[in-house]
């Protein structure tokens, strides 16, 4: 049987994460993905922001840089829309549009680099608990295997069974799982370049439509919904998104990509003896945002460091592993809970709100955004929304 | 459980799945159909429609 300190199911951002960290902490990491090809299929915009790879000690490589982007647009169902660029105003960060194929690759390359072993193609099965250890089934071209590991780090993204397995109470519920789509498009007509847009209202109920871009007619088209909220398919909405938006009207897919986003904030058992949880596994995705790169792999990196303290201790215990909980809640989770009160607010808006809402902040002298200055805006527009909003914060 | 030929094994469908029992291959999905309670919350999430009960 393989027998290692540190196993890590799934080589996404936050796996990959995790395995340099482990490693890089002296721990023998092995982490296993099932795909062929790291990175690929992609199931992301790709969107995220400036210093998230810096503040993780990560120089951007050329390579896997699509697009810098400079602001962003919001767009209201009428298709009034408010402009957030460098332009108009300091925006406290910007971002870039990442090649998410070969970004992945090169994550999982820096957890070689520090001695993680990889194994690509190779599927996790099941589980089981024996001593202090905890041995994995695997399956790889149809062959059968066992690894046994101090310490399982799960972070096999949305699907998340891993923790399940293991016990841990991690069910995301229907109505926080948004079911996300999305084009690679070219030709697609900007208004202003390195810019990237969201809309909102009824054509994507429980989320937004984007579009990404990540060369000079290139984009990411996409929307998520949540499926109680819509009788139509995810697939049906982007369609019609597409047909009607008049930056796409003339642009042609050249790839589809599905997938799903939990966002309904951090899951509740983020550890127990002899596992951590990371990623989306783990819900460490921004709820308004439905962005999971840097979180992720924030929160992959401090599961990586407290897995090679736990092997340098001797102890694997959940009492031992707590101290990853207290971390992410306090570097993620307060933020996150603010993000969800945003959203929950954000959604209750039906379209004509979202569209006064819009036409007061297109008036809105930006060089003077202030919280008094957004309160006051939103008084004189809608009440209503402003109450709901007291409520929920 | 009725898989279409155009599904893209995302899991979403078992990442939402009560019971957990939906196994997501690189290029088939596998239902443990004996444990499935019919609830069809993956049928109705599945992005691309690209699930049926049987
Ligand atoms: C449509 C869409 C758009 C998005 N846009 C953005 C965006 O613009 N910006 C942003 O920051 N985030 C975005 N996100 C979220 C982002 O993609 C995720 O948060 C991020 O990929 C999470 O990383 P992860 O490592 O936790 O999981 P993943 O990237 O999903 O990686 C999990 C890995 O585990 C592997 N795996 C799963 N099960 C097993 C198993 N049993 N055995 C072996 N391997 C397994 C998978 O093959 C996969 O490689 C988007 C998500 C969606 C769906």
């Amino acid at each position: 049987m393989i027998e290692t300190d540190v196993l890590v199911i799934g080589a996404g951002p936050a796996g990959s994460s995790a395995a340099k960290h482990a490693a890089k902490g002296g721990a023998k990491v092995i982490l296993i993905d099932k795909k062929s090809e790291i990175g690929s299929p992609k199931r992301c915009a790709e969107g995220i922001s400036n210093n998230g790879l810096e503040n993780l000690g990560i120089t951007p490589n050329p390579k896997y840089i699509a697009k810098k982007i400079d602001g962003c647009r919001l767009v209201s169902p009428s298709g009034t829309d408010v402009w957030l660029t460098t332009e108009e105003i300091e925006l406290p960060e910007t971002g870039y549009t990442l090649e998410r194929k070969v970004f992945d690759k090169f994550m999982a390359m820096d957890a070689a680099r520090e001695g993680a072993e990889i194994k690509i193609k190779t599927l996790a099965k099941s589980l089981k608990k024996e001593g202090d250890s905890v041995i994995l089934t695997c399956e790889h071209m149809g062959e059968s295997f066992e690894i046994k590991a101090k310490i399982i780090i799960a972070a096999d993204g949305p699907e998340s069974h891993v923790s399940r397995w293991a016990g841990l109470k991690n069910v995301t519920k229907a109505k926080n799982m948004e079911s996300g789509i999305q084009f690679e498009m070219c030709g697609v007509e900007f208004e202003r370049e390195n810019i990237i847009e969201f809309y909102f209202g009824s054509c994507a109920p429980g989320g937004y439509a984007w579009i990404f871009p990540k060369d000079d007619d290139i984009a990411n088209v996409g929307l998520a919904v949540i499926a109680e909220d819509t009788d139509k398919s995810a697939y049906e909405h982007l369609k019609e998104f597409v047909a009607n938006c008049p930056a796409t009207q003339n642009a042609q897919a050249v790839e589809l990509n599905v997938g799903g986003d939990p966002v309904g904030g951090l899951v509740k058992d983020l550890y127990g003896d002899n596992i951590l949880v990371c990623g989306d596994a783990a819900g460490q995705v921004n709820p308004l945002t439905g962005g999971g790169i840097i979180s992720g792999m924030n929160g992959g990196m401090y599961a990586g460091q407290v897995a090679a303290r736990s092997i340098e201790e001797g102890d694997y215990s959940s009492k031992f592993l707590k101290e990853y909980e207290e971390i992410v809640d306090k570097e993620l989770g307060k933020e996150m809970h603010k993000y969800l009160k945003v959203k929950e607010y954000a959604l209750s808006l039906p379209d004509d709100e979202l569209d006064s809402i819009a036409d007061a902040f297109q008036d809105m002298d930006f060089e003077k955004i202030s919280t008094t200055e957004i309160v006051k805006n939103l008084v004189k527009v809608s009440p209503k929304a402003l109450l709901k909003l007291g409520k929920l914060i | 459980m009725i898989v279409k030929d155009w599904c893209s094994y995302c899991g979403e469908c078992a990442g939402i799945c009560p019971k957990n029992i939906i196994e997501v291959k690189e290029y088939s999905l596998v239902f443990d159909e004996k444990e499935c309670s019919r609830c069809e919350i993956c049928v109705k999430a599945c992005p691309l429609n690209a699930l049926e009960m049987e």
